[in-house]
């Protein structure tokens, strides 16, 4: 194997394919990547909620009973913090300062981040459940002007929120899934180094 | 522009490493190529702390190692600000159809590795002292000689099999 590496290596040696153009264009210009993607639809998706956040502080006053000013809050904090957290933790992960830490710091660093941006999304998972339930009867007031507990509503309704229900879950367990999908097999990694070293 | 053109002359002169752990990192061309424009682009970002400190090799080992290992999992096909076509790497060509097989069974094997040991046989394999590996990952140096002896172990039983 060493010799075929040895081979290999001298017939690199002898081509030299970059320009000094590639070179620069290379050091100037960013690359996409999936970390960055996720973040142009976080950074979407915590506008939209700031947008809501906004709508229901504002109209905050006609939430006229404990119930509904309590919805309201849990809805708000929702809203307001998790973006923001998520937002932050993605934003460590593609600053890491990989030019002066050394591979096993880098290691550390990455997973650490990663697992941090996890946890977030198990917490947006839950939350998301939670949120619908909270959001329903504040939009129902604000928007509809009617209380959703006093309201009685026929099946169509339940089939409906059944559907959303599903659609939520599908679609939580798809972010999930996508998040996970990123975190590999570097956690394992990180057991071995402690366990040796 | 002093800075400018000793950087393209450190990565024109170094451009095979850069090549070598592009290719064990990524499983096709696309990749590979978003790979290496990320290297260069962090060997740029940290040209200056290197030209205070390290050795080239050391340097471009560390750099280029600790970008492949953020950046495995995370790519994207999307667009690329560089056209891909601009952005050209080296082509392992013009081999012959035996030594061309021996490489690809080689990477083959080195690709099943986990990322620690990729790094460290790439490292071993480009003939890097075990002082220079543990400078690079901030393993042992006792820790570094156990691990690739079992990795070359581990190898060598993917091999037979």
């Amino acid at each position: 194997m060493q010799q075929v590496w040895q081979e290999m290596s001298l017939e690199l040696d002898k081509q030299k394919k970059l320009t000094n153009d590639i070179i620069m264009k290379m050091t100037q210009e960013k690359y996409s990547n999936r970390f960055k993607t996720i973040s142009v639809y976080e950074t979407l998706g915590a506008v939209i909620c700031y947008v809501m956040a906004m709508y229901i502080l504002s109209n905050f006053s006609k939430l006229d009973t404990w119930y509904l000013q309590f919805c309201g809050i849990f809805t708000l904090l929702y809203l307001t913090t998790l973006p923001i957290l998520v937002l932050r933790s993605l934003k460590r992960i593609q600053h890491l300062d990989i030019s002066h830490k050394n591979y096993k710091e880098t290691l550390y660093a990455y997973t650490k981040e990663k697992k941090n941006l996890l946890l977030l999304q198990k917490v947006a998972v839950v939350g998301s459940f939670l949120v619908m339930f909270s959001s329903l009867p504040v939009f129902s007031k604000l928007i509809a002007k009617k209380d959703f507990f006093a309201i009685t509503f026929g099946p169509s309704f339940y089939i409906s929120s059944l559907v959303v229900l599903l659609f939520l879950f599908f679609f939580a367990r798809w972010g999930y899934r996508s998040y996970l999908k990123i975190t590999n097999s570097a956690e394992n990694i990180l057991k071995e180094l402690e366990q040796n070293d | 522009m002093i800075k400018e053109k000793e950087f393209v002359k450190v990565i024109k002169a170094h451009e095979a490493i850069i090549f070598k752990i592009t290719t064990i990192y990524t499983y096709n061309r696309e990749d590979q190529k978003d790979l290496y424009q990320d290297v260069v682009f962090h060997l740029w970002k940290s040209f200056d702390s290197f030209r205070n400190e390290a050795k080239i090799s050391t340097w471009m080992y560390r750099v280029a190692l600790n970008t492949a290992l953020t950046h495995i999992n995370k790519v994207k096909r999307q667009p690329f600000p560089v056209s891909i076509d601009e952005v050209v790497v080296q082509q392992l060509e013009n081999y012959d159809s035996s030594f061309e097989e021996k490489l690809k069974i080689m990477y083959a094997h080195i690709k099943q590795l986990n990322i620690l040991e990729k790094g460290l046989i790439l490292l071993f394999l480009e003939g890097r002292k075990y002082d220079e590996i543990s400078e690079i990952t901030g393993l042992s140096t006792t820790n570094v000689g156990t691990r690739i002896s079992r990795i070359k172990k581990k190898l060598k039983e993917q091999i037979s099999k």
